[in-house]
């Protein structure tokens, strides 16, 4: 029970329509909390709800071990600020006086604001970089530096929660960046948690510890951005076809939206041979093409491996660092034997994978076009003392066997499906 | 920071000389012209001279009741402005005054204009109009738990239009009692008595105070409701105690003055021309500015077509309608 914040089957409605079912969540102090879902899917009710804006028909939110309806709305403002998407105002205010707004729930209405009170705005004009603007007009500024001011007020407020609500979708990528790295940075050094509706699913990938996704009111998946941001569950949820790889900044899952109109599966089914990353690319284009995809031998938690995962690749996969073994090897056999084609990518070559050569030696495999993306350093991959070169040489020997690159490998599968016929069902 | 201080206080400064001098000003002006040490030798003194009693009965009343009703609707203006985030709201636009009117048109048409413990029936049906069209005209436009400000603006002048219809058709019916009606809709000073002065004062000055006390939630309104109720305010409850504070206000100035337009709507906004937006000034200021206003306006309707009278409603319209286009064109930009 070190959750700070707990959400119990909760349910709300507008009038009759239900907006929130069932609701269950825990959050714990300091961490990224994030809420993905379609435009629709409760997810702005939600936060009203925890922020006791709103109150549920069903269920509780507890806050440290007292449920927020009983609390008094003073002493909630001083747990917990919200941020909204950006704020505009009909009568202008000096920057400096948005700012203290935030001491209000600290402030004695017969004494006015102490020395104290100014001191504490001060300084969270300064920790969000806007004490230069302390003597400007708030709607002067440009979104961006608005939603630093909201911030600084969030900070002078003093709370242990922050809610946002899709706090950037107002700014440019400059900005959005900015403002959600000082979100960020709150969180760290002031053990503040956050917890933020975000459209954009690289941004929530990048910057969240945990995301929620939800979909006509329900929590449909939650968990770490890897649980949670995988091509399956995006379809579920948003309804669109992504291809998700992994962000070669900061280890987590970047999602690409596939921009081909007409994705429509093409039947074909195509093995690919790879590993260590030889393989992400060919995975994620031939992937938009719709081609069907199986890989093989992987080792699980390759770079591969987590990319076949992510995009609803059939995989015959392998412990670490112990070779092949005979299930496995017998698991790829099937996945080649059941496609169209096979791809053999430039994979580095090494005594626990070289059975990922030899499999395609084997008899039955000899009707199925092979395309081979060939480079010129076979021998920079080969770590078995030319063992691999020997079985390379005798596989492009073979019948079937095509030799090209990754460029015209889309091309090359279309004629040699053509010529060769489909696979029968 | 010092220099926006100093401003404030020239202001305030100028404002209450103003207001003793139009105060001044306006118990001297008339058909009968009465220095300014004459009006001070009656105030300490007395006199039973035929200029004190002129004074004393006529002019005194009608300038003081001038500087309350102005007060109290300027006051109401900024408050609701700020309310509802929007410049163009006053207790006119909103409907108020016309639901104010024709509570009193009622009230003196069924004849039931008494008065009981020193309060006119008149008043509190004026009241009770202002309040029912106010939770009328703000339930059209609260929808899902919403509030649209165009539909509160719309529904604000439909039913004013209504209401105004209303009076029309009750004065047809009623064509005896149509001149004391037409004082109710134009707006009018010319009977104020010293019992109305002191009602008015009883009624508008502490509901001013309250105004006062909350100015500093409604500087935090201007944020957005979902935004104050995350500063710890109960939006709903502030709200509440606010719009019955106006409805008072409303509903004793147009039970002794009749309905006064854009008073409200303009002394507001002119203050925040100079200083801005922060209530806690723009609510005071306006206060002493309404007062100002409504005396001049009054006492130029009664000297500028001598020996007829301008009612002061149609002098603040007259004064106020271009200042009314002026910021629609000025919030366009």
């Amino acid at each position: 029970m070190d959750y700070q914040i707990s959400v119990k089957d909760l349910s709300f409605s507008y009038n009759l329509k239900k907006v929130l079912e069932q609701v269950d969540i825990n959050i714990s102090k300091g961490s990224f909390f994030c809420i993905v879902g379609p435009n629709g899917s409760g997810k702005s009710t939600l936060l009203r709800v925890i922020s006791a804006a709103l109150k549920p028909r069903e269920g509780v939110v507890i806050f440290e071990g007292t449920d927020i309806n009983e609390m008094k709305i003073r002493s909630i403002a001083k747990m917990l600020s919200f941020v909204p998407q950006n704020t505009s105002l009909e009568f202008d205010f000096k920057v400096s006086d948005v700012v203290l707004m935030g001491r209000y729930p600290y402030v004695n209405k017969l004494k006015g604001e102490t020395t104290q009170d100014f001191e504490i705005a001060k300084r969270a004009m300064e920790y969000t970089n806007i004490a230069h603007l302390r003597s400007r007009n708030f709607m002067e500024l440009s979104g961006g530096e608005r939603q630093r001011v909201i911030l600084a007020q969030a900070l002078a407020q003093d709370t242990d929660i922050l809610i946002l609500d899709e706090p950037v979708s107002h700014l440019d990528l400059q900005h959005q960046v900015e403002i959600l790295n000082l979100i960020k940075k709150m969180c760290v050094d002031r053990k503040l948690t956050a917890i933020t509706v975000l459209h954009d699913l690289n941004m929530a990938s990048a910057y969240s510890d945990y995301i929620i996704m939800m979909k006509d009111g329900k929590i449909k998946e939650q968990g770490t951005p890897f649980e949670t941001l995988t091509a399956a569950n995006i379809k579920k949820i948003f309804d669109i076809d992504v291809y998700v790889t992994v962000s070669p900044i900061g280890n987590k899952p970047y999602i690409y939206a596939l921009t081909k109109p007409s994705i429509d599966k093409k039947g074909i089914r195509i093995h690919v041979i790879c590993g260590g990353g030889s393989g992400s690319n060919i995975i994620g284009s031939l992937y938009s093409e719709g081609y069907d995809l199986s890989s093989g031998v992987l080792t699980i938690g390759d770079l591969d491996w987590k990319i076949s995962k992510e995009n609803d690749v059939q995989i015959a996969e392998e412990v670490p660092f112990v070779g092949i073994s005979e299930e496995a090897y017998a698991k790829n056999k099937e996945l080649i034997a059941s496609a169209d084609a096979i791809v053999l990518t430039g994979l580095y070559l090494g005594k626990s994978n070289i059975k990922n050569l030899e499999i395609l030696l084997d008899k039955e495999m000899k009707s199925k076009p092979l395309f081979i993306l060939e480079d010129e350093n076979f021998a920079d991959r080969d770590y078995t003392e030319g063992a691999a070169a020997k079985l390379y040489r005798s596989i492009k020997a073979g019948g079937n066997v095509i030799l090209t690159d990754s460029k015209m490998l889309k091309e090359e599968i279309i004629k040699a499906v053509r010529t060769h016929g489909k696979r029968q069902e | 920071m010092g220099r926006g201080k100093n401003r404030n206080r020239l202001l305030l400064i100028l404002l209450i000389v103003s207001l003793i001098l139009s105060l001044i000003f306006a118990a001297s002006t008339g058909a009968v012209k009465i220095g300014a040490a004459e009006i001070i030798a009656t105030i300490t003194k007395g006199h039973d001279t035929v200029n004190a009693s002129i004074l004393l009965d006529i002019r005194f009343p009608r300038v003081l009741l001038a500087a309350v009703l102005g007060a109290g609707l300027a006051a109401v203006g900024g408050v609701m402005q700020a309310i509802f985030k929007n410049p163009l709201v006053d207790s006119y636009t909103l409907g108020m005054s016309s639901g104010a009117a024709l509570g009193a048109v009622i009230s003196i048409i069924t004849g039931l204009n008494v008065s009981v413990l020193g309060m006119e029936t008149t008043g509190i049906f004026a009241f009770i109009g202002a309040v029912l069209t106010l939770f009328f005209v703000y339930s059209l436009a609260y929808t899902r738990n919403r509030m649209s400000i165009n539909s509160l603006l719309l529904a604000g002048v439909a039913v004013s239009y209504f209401l105004a219809s209303v009076i029309s058709f009750l004065m047809m019916l009623n064509r005896n009692k149509i001149e004391h009606i037409v004082f109710w809709t134009m707006g009018s000073l010319s009977m104020a008595t010293w019992d109305e002065v002191f009602i008015s004062a009883v009624l508008i000055v502490p509901s001013l105070i309250v105004l006062l006390y909350y100015t500093r939630e409604l500087n935090i309104l201007v944020m957005g409701e979902d935004a104050a109720h995350h500063l710890g305010i109960n939006t709903s409850a502030l709200k509440n105690i606010l719009l019955i504070t106006c409805a008072v206000i409303v509903g004793s100035v147009v039970s002794t003055g009749g309905t006064i337009a854009f008073l409200g709507l303009v002394a507001p906004h002119i203050i925040r021309l100079i200083i801005g937006s922060d209530n806690k000034r723009v609510i005071p200021y306006s206060a002493l500015l309404g007062s100002i206003l409504l005396i001049l306006s009054d006492t130029a309707g009664r000297v500028l077509i001598q020996p007829s009278e301008i009612p002061v409603g149609v002098m603040t319209s007259i004064m106020g309608g271009p200042f009314f286009i002026f910021l629609l064109r000025k919030q366009r930009n």
